[in-house]
């Protein structure tokens, strides 16, 4: 009887662990695709700031680049509507999933104790 | 039982970890603040730079070289400037576009700091609190529980119940409905049962009939003014304010039973704190504050009333002044101030009186001067005392009427009050003007002189017409007039 109840919950608190690293690993990920965002609407901002005389470099490696302002600036919109969609699609379902499953084993776990 | 063990989860311990984490919070916002701030005065210092940079055309400097050395060089090409966009893009630009940029990039870094402060401040605030509920747990501080136990759940309400919160709520006049039925104690037990419902019932039906007997009583004798609706809780007060002396802490004289009746329409709460302190009891289950356990009791209404002076008397005073005053003077029609209904704000002036010398006076009006005796206005002047009641018969206005004149008459004639006569129409003028004849000493009062800024109440018109042969006038006039009228009289 008590073997059984002691292999349940040790499936239980695996199982929560499980999740609990799963949902660490998405918080992680989305807090760098935010910084990421905030990074490049800062660019955007300032490439709007210039005009067409100063020259645009884009590192690539040990190497600057040129680019066009133009050309730069397509490039970071781009990006930006990348980091939003990533954002959107990929983790926001996957979070809120993830939250309410570490809560339901959360209860189960105190319950099972 | 299960709900105060559940209230009594304020461990310590919990609550200073609750605390060490805010404060950790509250760490790291400061850390992120001093941060901040750094880049700030970077972003200052290089806007500085790029200001003076294109001064000259070349600088000479000490070049480093590598982490140890420095080599002499020049630095040229001064409005040349490459700037970190961001995300591995860099713009070359004059040396006051990358001051713009600068300007740019310290906006948002404001913002940031902004926000820091407001999270700080939040928990700080917080942080707050929680040291509170610490005291609170670790009962260092001042702090008491005050837990009031019901044990029944059905009983009378006052008014409906809505229907959503029938199943969980407490009727509010539970508890006082609970102490009741403890055999009238002036001390309840908390934990006592009720009786059977019908028996509640068949006593509510009892206690109206007697309610509305009493209030019959009230009605001759000036009852006071609070409303009957809650004829539920009125059952339980009323079973209070049987004189069977089961209030030891009210007055329980016989002569009041009108009035605790209608004082006790109001329940009050009182801390027994006598019988019931389980705090020293509770302490094996972990309670960490002292608490009060208490019930509803029924208390009367304590009115406090302005008797003269800046004084206040408390109901129970007030009454026995005037109970003493009715032994002494039948005449006096002037009942206790707490069982007069008040009815129009004039009767507010019938309660505020004073007691001079055993009497009551009626109060004059702190907007006239007692001590203008020559004055013009027909109202303030007082000299001596046959004039004073006189004139601050003046003052009051018709609804003091019955006591002024008792007072005064009291007073100066000696006669027994008359009942004067209210009339039913009041008229600015009641046709009759006596004038004062400043060369006889007559004591008839004239009206003429009224600055329009005090009302002319007919009552006391009427007043004097009657009385004039009697009064003293408290006016004068000028000279001139006067001797015109003498002349014409």
């Amino acid at each position: 009887m008590a073997d059984i109840i002691q292999k349940k919950l040790q499936t239980e608190v695996e199982k929560y662990q499980q999740i609990q690293k799963d949902l660490s690993k998405s918080m992680s990920a989305r807090q760098k695709l935010e910084a990421q965002l905030t990074e490049n609407n800062i660019v955007k901002e300032e490439l709007d700031l210039l005009d067409s005389q100063n020259l645009v470099y884009k590192l690539i490696g040990p190497v600057l680049v040129k680019q066009d302002l133009e050309e730069a600036k397509g490039t970071v919109g781009k990006r930006l509507e990348y980091i939003n969609g990533e954002m959107t699609h990929r983790h926001t379902e996957v979070l809120a999933g993830l939250q309410q499953e570490y809560q339901k084993s959360q209860g189960k776990v105190p319950v099972k104790v | 039982m299960a709900e105060r063990n559940k209230r009594k989860n304020l461990h310590p311990l919990e609550v200073s970890r609750l605390r060490d984490e805010q404060v950790k919070v509250v760490t790291g916002c400061q850390d992120q603040i001093q941060h901040w701030k750094k880049v700030q005065s970077d972003y200052e210092a290089l806007q500085q730079r790029l200001s003076t940079l294109p001064n000259k055309l070349s600088y000479d400097i000490m070049v480093p070289f590598g982490p140890l050395a420095f080599m002499p060089g020049k630095l040229v090409h001064t409005n040349e400037v490459t700037v970190l966009l961001g995300d591995n893009w860099f713009a070359k630009c004059s040396a006051k576009q990358a001051s713009n940029l600068v300007e740019h990039r310290k906006k948002h870094v404001k913002n940031a700091l902004d926000d820091l402060y407001k999270v700080v401040k939040n928990f700080e605030a917080r942080v707050g609190f929680t040291e509170d509920l610490e005291k609170l747990s670790s009962e260092k501080g001042d702090f008491v529980d005050i837990i009031e136990e019901v044990e029944n759940e059905e009983i009378l309400t006052k008014g409906k119940q809505r229907t959503a919160h029938k199943p969980y709520s407490r009727p509010k006049n539970q508890d006082v409905f609970d102490t009741n039925f403890e055999g009238g104690e002036g001390d309840p037990k908390a934990t006592s049962g009720i009786l059977p419902e019908e028996e509640l019932w068949a006593r509510l039906d009892e206690l109206e009939m007697q309610e509305e007997l009493l209030d019959q009583k009230d009605r001759m004798s000036y009852s006071a003014d609070t409303n009957g609706d809650d004829t539920t809780s009125s059952s339980s007060e009323e079973e209070k304010e049987h004189p069977s002396g089961n209030l030891p802490c009210l007055h329980g004289e016989e002569g009041w039973p009108p009035v605790t009746q209608e004082d006790s329409r109001l329940i009050t709460c009182q801390v027994n704190g006598n019988g019931q302190h389980h705090s020293d009891d509770e302490d094996d289950e972990g309670s960490c504050v002292p608490t009060i356990y208490f019930t509803h009791t029924v208390e009367p209404k304590r009115v406090r009333i302005n008797t003269g002076r800046n004084t206040t008397l408390k109901f129970s005073e007030r009454k026995e002044e005037a109970k003493r005053k009715r032994k002494n003077s039948n005449g006096n029609g002037h009942s206790v101030p707490g069982l007069t209904k008040i009815k129009t704000p004039a009767d507010l002036y019938r309660l505020f009186v004073d007691v001079v010398n055993g009497e009551l006076v009626p109060r004059k009006s702190i907007l006239k001067s007692r001590s203008r005796e020559d004055s013009m206005c027909s109202d303030t002047s007082e000299s001596s005392d046959d004039r004073r009641g006189f004139c601050r018969n003046l003052s009051h206005d018709e609804s003091t009427h019955s006591d002024t004149s008792e007072g005064v008459l009291q007073e100066e004639e000696n006669s027994p009050s008359k009942p004067l006569p209210l009339p039913g129409v009041f008229e600015a003028f009641s046709g009759t003007v006596v004038e004062k004849d400043p060369t006889l000493p007559s004591l008839i009062p004239h009206l003429t002189i009224v600055s329009p800024a005090l009302p002319t109440i007919p009552e006391r018109k009427a007043e004097e017409v009657v009385l004039q042969v009697q009064k003293e006038p408290c006016k004068r006039m000028s000279k001139f007039k006067a001797a015109r009228m003498q002349q014409q009289i």
